[in-house]
């Protein structure tokens, strides 16, 4: 066991990495993560002396920004101003564009080379047939009895290696004094940042392949200080600079002034609506349908296309609908986790039987055995010597149709290739199990846990009457030879779809005895003819999939007409997202399909504000998909608990996705995941950039960027924009020291239009207070420039 | 000032798409074209021949069609694959300026077109390598690969600059007649000499690395890379095959091939990159493709040199592909039950009679049994995943085998007869040789790594784990060479 002092110093050093996400599960966090408790800016430099990296926008975002107008000149020269600086915005806009990104040798190439050759070997996920030996011994073992092989190292006995990691470690640690050790351990861990994070997220995740094949930082640091050691590399940085540079003060400025801009527009775009504050949602007339979407800043744009249709009502709920739950796939009994990462799974859902559609199953079962045997199959005979060769000349010809089929019509060898038969969603119905449960045999849940999942539903989005359909509509995305595609599914959901959270619900809440049991001790009548339906938002082409196998007939007409409109909202949705009027649909299936698309959609880019308010707040309004909206009604939340439990849930998942974002976009190559064009998957679960390297860590420059040098996503820190009482916000606060450090670190900004005070805005200012200059600023743009939907509307009419 | 700079933006990007546009549509007129001029004369096509330095025959017309099917598809694929990289026009040029060198190059009669054609080809991909010139590993890579391809230009010019002065003759058509009256040290040299060239572009062990190290490249034209330009070694081969065989430098083909293709098809089973990993196969390929050369086989190794293609190209536009959850499984146990080894056996022998009775090789006792007992070898090795299967229905189990190896071997010999067709008019490219020793080794050691790997044998020798780990490992300079800021 390696002693004490030693393991504390390198989870400190560990902290300045992130954690890398495998991208079958991908979830965008915050690479700063561990940096929360201290503020934005020394975390940022830290980070950037340590790494290497690019924390700011580059000087060409705000060359952009600028000409758009988007960074006001006002707030920019109120800010330059209070820091000393008197010259023009042009001027030290050409100052930053002075600076260029410079290319230098790294010095420990060898040893960093040589890392990532055996940590990918380590740490391969099945790819490779042919695994590294030993890799169930660990990976400080397993690299100790091949290292006298590798003749790049020069290591001839096995004897001269230290028979455990924490024995290597401490033998080439007592020959430095104690205090360097953590900058070793910093410098060492810093050098590979991505398979580092991997190390930790396979740690904590304690994944199978982390069981089978255990590794920790430790075990890394041994075998890379080792090596080190042998070959005479650097132990420890040369210089050790400080020194801030003073391109990086401006920088923050200027990225300080593009937020209060975008802060501005948000205020006065939202006042300028209060005045039809007073009608909120549950007074009218009973809508048609409701539907509860997630958060997700590609629902506000579906929401505002399927409100238009006709008299329906939408609702922002975190999209694993509240339940905290893993998921068991049908297809190939794999588990995995369904509901934020920051939550732990209490839950776990499986599928069941359908009634009277055992032959449908037997024959979905069937399917799926003799597809997972063809992939074995072509494999073996890939790998195999010599029939690879017999196999490459017998298929052949038929790799040559397909290669003709999938570029010049991807649907068409999309149909071919039968993906586009019906899932077992329809043959299935979700059953919810506690988390640890036995596989095979279901027990069960109490009613009083499932009427809770269904209550608090109701709570958080303050949904009162219901309609005669309520639907809870999940999200997914669908593209084609795209590694990322789970960063287009839902972040709420660990990155998995949400529709299977949102059947569940849906389940749930048609159960007769939960509907007894909200009426007996809730006082919460859902009329008889209310039915909930799970559905899907696929937001690739904003498609709506209804799982619709149970809906009794009695609303069939209903759910008809629904349909229908869907259609409609999917139409000018699509067209008013890809800028088109004619074929939107067929061009956004095209995205889907194209396995030559690097962009399928924009996934959460733009995102930069969540709000926290009832939708008559930004109904009929276009946020252009900047913002997570999570409907809340303050008037329905007694005591502010519903508004903590947004906070500490949603508000910090949002934080991650627009800090992920964020860093992605300042520096793609470290932070995020280079450009997809040159990526090459490595170990079934990451890529590397071209020949190898460190493993990449987030997202892609095309999801983030429009080209190599035109911006997409604005890298601005979240705004939180809620509807509450002051008062009750700052109680939360003073309860929750971790969202306050949150917004005193100005990881998040805050903005409170308090119904109390007559709607007044105010800003969150450190400590406590508040500032109530916002949106009052000329604001020198409108929010979006697109062309408004009701344009696109009459255009399609015609 | 904001106006102006958006709409010299996009002017830019019009530019660039239209630029893409009109070459892709150019590059899918002459893929038609070819093929359309291909199907309306087969078999019947005129040899033509323009004052020695342009020939143009069945042979060119094939390689035509080919290059500039897998040129139109990439382009296609660019066209939207590439959307905003900055060097999007540049690499559309140099996907053109590549396939015309190609084209070039399987037209040209006189020796110096065939050696300009031929650096072409080197230099244009050593550019695609290192399209992005603001990535400094990316241009070590290119750099490496750069320094392969002249030297493989090199090799060529020495032989076959040695044949045309020795014998006065500077065309191709010229030299191959005259080969006969040139003492035999000269033909071997320059036999040699060519044989380096073509390894060298095959990327053959010990000159492999170049194309390992080639993934800066953008995925299409890595796509490219492996289904048009690594086997460009077939086509050379093919070009000088009298050349060989009067240097009686066959069997050396056949052992660097062989020993190639067994090394990579080990080396591949242990990368953990999805690009890597299709390298490794190709030059396991590529080897397969030099040993048909070494057997005699020229129509057989051009046959395979365009159905590796296919495979290879698609195989690389889907290498976004390789992203799974999955659990650790640990190797499964092989056993065969007797009338399972019984079918097998039945239904290999029964694919290596319908391969020998479609494409005439291995009907005689001469070097085409080896090509039999791969195809063989093979049926043997699907029929046996297939009857070991339990989610397989007996009858499934009796007809899937058949179906997959007589649609399988069917269009191959189809294949197979259309380029023999086609290649009728060249000389010493179908000339079966005597079964040797060395051959019959081969097979030998063949069936032993076959059975090696389907007991998983290699899986106990963790030193050639480490060997093969090494051996494989990408150009230094072209990984983590530098820090950018």
């Amino acid at each position: 066991m390696i002693h004490e002092p030693l393991q504390k110093n390198i989870d400190n050093a560990a902290k300045l990495v992130g954690k890398t996400w495998p991208l079958y599960a991908f979830v965008t966090s915050n690479p700063l993560s561990g940096y929360e408790d201290i503020p934005f800016e020394k975390a940022v430099r830290r980070v950037e002396k340590h790494m290497g990296a690019r924390v700011f926008p580059g000087a060409s975002l705000y060359r952009q920004a600028w000409e758009q107008k988007e960074i006001d000149e006002n707030e920019l020269l109120t800010l330059l101003e209070e820091n000393g600086m008197s010259e023009s915005p042009e001027w030290y806009l050409r100052q930053m564009e002075s600076q260029k990104t410079v290319m230098e040798k790294n010095i420990n190439h060898d040893l960093d080379r040589i890392m990532a050759k055996w940590l990918a070997a380590f740490m391969d996920e099945g790819l490779a047939e042919w695994e590294m030996p030993y890799k169930n011994e660990g990976f400080y073992n397993a690299w100790r009895k091949l290292a006298i092989y590798d003749g790049e190292l020069g290591i001839n006995s096995r004897k001269d290696l230290p028979k455990s990691g924490s024995d290597a470690l401490a033998e080439i640690l007592k020959e430095y004094p104690e205090k360097e050790h953590i900058s070793i351990f910093t410098y060492h861990l810093a050098a590979l940042p991505g398979w580092t994070g991997y190390i930790k997220y396979r740690k904590e995740a304690n994944s199978f392949w982390h069981m089978e094949y255990p590794i920790t930082l430790e075990d890394y640091l041994a075998v890379r200080l080792w090596i080190a050691k042998h070959i005479k590399a650097e132990m420890l940085p040369k210089t050790d600079k400080t020194e801030i540079l003073p391109i990086s003060n401006l920088q923050l400025i200027w990225l300080k002034a593009w937020e209060k801009s975008w802060q501005n527009r948000l205020v006065n775009s939202l006042t300028q609506k209060s005045m039809t504050l007073e009608a909120s949602e549950n007074e009218g007339p009973v809508p048609d349908a409701q539907m509860v979407l997630c958060i997700d800043t590609r629902s506000e744009a579906i929401r505002r296309h399927i409100e238009s249709k006709g008299n329906y009502e939408t609702y922002g709920y975190a999209g694993f609908f509240g339940i905290a739950m893993d998921y068991q796939n049908l297809s190939d009994g794999l588990i995995r986790k369904s509901c934020p990462p920051i939550v732990s799974s209490t839950y776990k859902v499986v599928e069941i039987l359908q009634k009277g559609n055992l032959e449908k199953l037997s024959k979905y079962k069937r399917k799926n055995e003799v597809l997972k045997f063809r992939q074995y199959f072509l494999k073996r005979m890939k790998n195999m010597l010599p029939s690879a060769f017999g196999y490459v000349e017998g298929s052949g010809a038929h790799y040559g149709i397909s290669l003709l089929l999938r570029t010049l019509l991807p649907g068409y060898f999309h149909r071919l290739n039968g993906k586009n038969t019906p899932s077992h969603e329809n043959i299935c119905e979700p059953e919810i199990d506690t988390a640890n449960s036995k596989e095979d045999l279901i027990v069960g849940i109490p009613l009083n846990e499932k009427t809770a999942l269904v209550k608090s539903a109701f709570d958080l989005t303050g949904l009162k009457h219901f309609a005669p359909l309520v639907f809870f509509v999940g999200h997914g995305s669908h593209s084609t030879n795209n590694p990322f595609g789970s960063s287009l599914d839902c972040g709420a959901c660990a990155a998995s779809p949400g529709r299977h959270n949102a059947r569940m619900l849906a389940k749930l809440a048609n159960l007769p005895e939960v509907r007894i049991a909200l009426e007996d001790n809730f006082d919460l009548k859902i009329p008889a003819d209310t039915f909930f339906i799970g559905a899907e938002h696929n937001t690739t082409t904003d498609e709506i999939v209804v799982f619709a196998s149970k809906v009794p007939d009695s609303h069939q007409e209903r759910l008809q007409k629904v349909r229908t409109d869907l259609f409609k909202a999917q139409r000018t949705a699509t067209q008013e997202r890809l800028g088109v009027v004619k074929d939107s649909v067929a061009m956004a299936r095209k995205k889907a399909l194209d396995w030559a698309e690097t962009r399928p959609e924009w996934g959460l880019a733009k995102n930069a504000g969540f709000i926290i308010a009832p939708r008559a707040l930004t109904k009929n309004r276009n946020l252009d998909g900047q913002c997570f909206l999570h409907s809340y009604n303050w008037e329905m939340d007694k005591n502010g608990s519903a508004l903590e439990g947004i906070l500490q849930g949603p508000m910090v998942v949002t934080q991650w996705i627009n800090n992920h974002y964020y860093f992605s976009t300042v520096d793609t190559e470290k932070f995020g995941g280079g450009s997809k064009i040159t990526q090459n998957v490595t170990g079934k679960f990451g890529v590397v950039q071209g020949n190898g390297g460190d493993l990449k860590m987030g997202l892609p420059l095309q999801s983030v960027k429009e080209s190599d040098e035109k911006m997409y996503h604005r890298p601005l820190r979240l705004s939180v924009f809620i509807q509450a009482p002051v008062a009750w916000i700052e109680e939360i606060l003073l309860r929750n020291e971790n969202l306050k450090s949150l917004l005193d670190n100005e990881w998040i900004y805050l903005l409170v239009m308090d119904p109390t005070e007559e709607n007044r805005i105010t800003r969150y200012q450190k400590d406590m207070k508040w500032d109530r200059s916002v949106g009052r600023t000329g604001s020198s743009k409108d929010f979006i420039d697109k062309v408004p939907a009701e344009d696109l509307n009459e255009l399609s009419m015609v | 000032m904001n106006l102006e700079n958006n709409s010299t933006e996009k002017s830019k990007q019009t530019q660039s798409s239209i630029f893409s546009k009109i070459a892709t549509l150019f590059l899918w007129a002459l893929f038609s074209g070819n093929l359309g001029y291909l199907i309306t004369h087969f078999p019947n096509i005129q040899e033509w021949d323009w004052h020695g330095i342009f020939r143009i025959n069945g042979f060119t017309l094939l390689i035509w069609t080919t290059v500039t099917f897998f040129s139109a598809v990439v382009s296609s694929y660019a066209g939207n694959y590439l959307k905003g990289f900055r060097y999007q026009n540049g690499f559309m040029g140099l996907c053109l300026g590549f396939t015309i060198s190609v084209m070039l190059l399987v037209m040209s009669n006189h020796v110096l077109l065939l050696l300009l054609s031929w650096l072409a080809m080197g230099l244009f991909m050593a550019r695609l390598i290192g399209i992005d010139s603001d990535w400094g590993e990316a241009g070590e890579a290119s750099k490496f690969a750069q320094k392969y391809f002249m030297a493989g230009t090199f090799f060529l010019s020495a032989g076959v600059l040695l044949l045309a002065f020795k014998s006065n003759e500077f065309t191709i058509s010229g030299l191959i007649s005259a080969l006969n009256g040139l003492p035999q040290s000269i033909i071997f040299i320059a036999a040699a000499c060519i044989i380096i060239a073509a390894i060298i572009q095959s990327a053959m062990y010990p000159f492999h690395r170049w194309l390992l190290s080639a993934m800066t490249a953008p995925t299409p034209a890595s796509a490219l890379m492996h289904a048009g330009f690594v086997n460009g070694a077939g086509i050379l081969l093919t070009l000088f095959s009298t050349l060989l065989f009067a240097s009686n430098t066959l069997t050396l083909l056949f052992i660097i091939g062989g020993f190639t293709a067994i090394i990579a098809q080990f080396t591949k089973l242990l990368q953990v990159t999805v690009k890597q990993k299709l390298a490794c196969s190709t030059i396991a390929q590529m080897g397969f493709m030099i040993m048909q050369c070494g057997l005699g086989f020229f129509n057989a190794a051009v046959a395979h040199l365009i159905l590796h293609g296919f495979y290879k190209a698609y195989l690389f536009l889907s290498a976004g592909e390789g992203i799974e959850n999955s659990k650790p499984q640990k190797p499964l146990q092989i056993r065969i039950r007797p009338l399972q080894a019984f079918v097998v056996l039945f239904f290999g022998i029964l694919g290596a009679v319908l391969f020998a009775l479609l494409t005439g090789k291995g009907t005689a006792v001469d070097s085409g049994i080896f090509l039999t007992l791969i195809v063989a070898i093979t049926v043997g090795q699907a029929t046996y995943n297939i009857v070991k299967e339990q989610s397989l229905s007996i009858l499934q189990k009796a007809l899937l085998p058949s179906i997959l190896f007589i649609s399988g071997i069917g269009i191959y010999a189809l294949i197979y007869n259309g380029v023999t067709v086609l290649m009728a008019d060249m000389p010493m490219v179908v000339v079966p040789l005597q079964l040797t020793a060395i051959q019959i080794m081969f097979g030998i050691v063949f069936l032993i790594g076959f059975f090696i790997m389907k007991l998983g044998i290699y899986q106990r020798v963790p030193w050639l784990y480490v060997k093969l780990l090494n051996i494989s490992r990408p150009y230094k300079k072209s990984i983590l060479l530098y820090k950018y800021k």
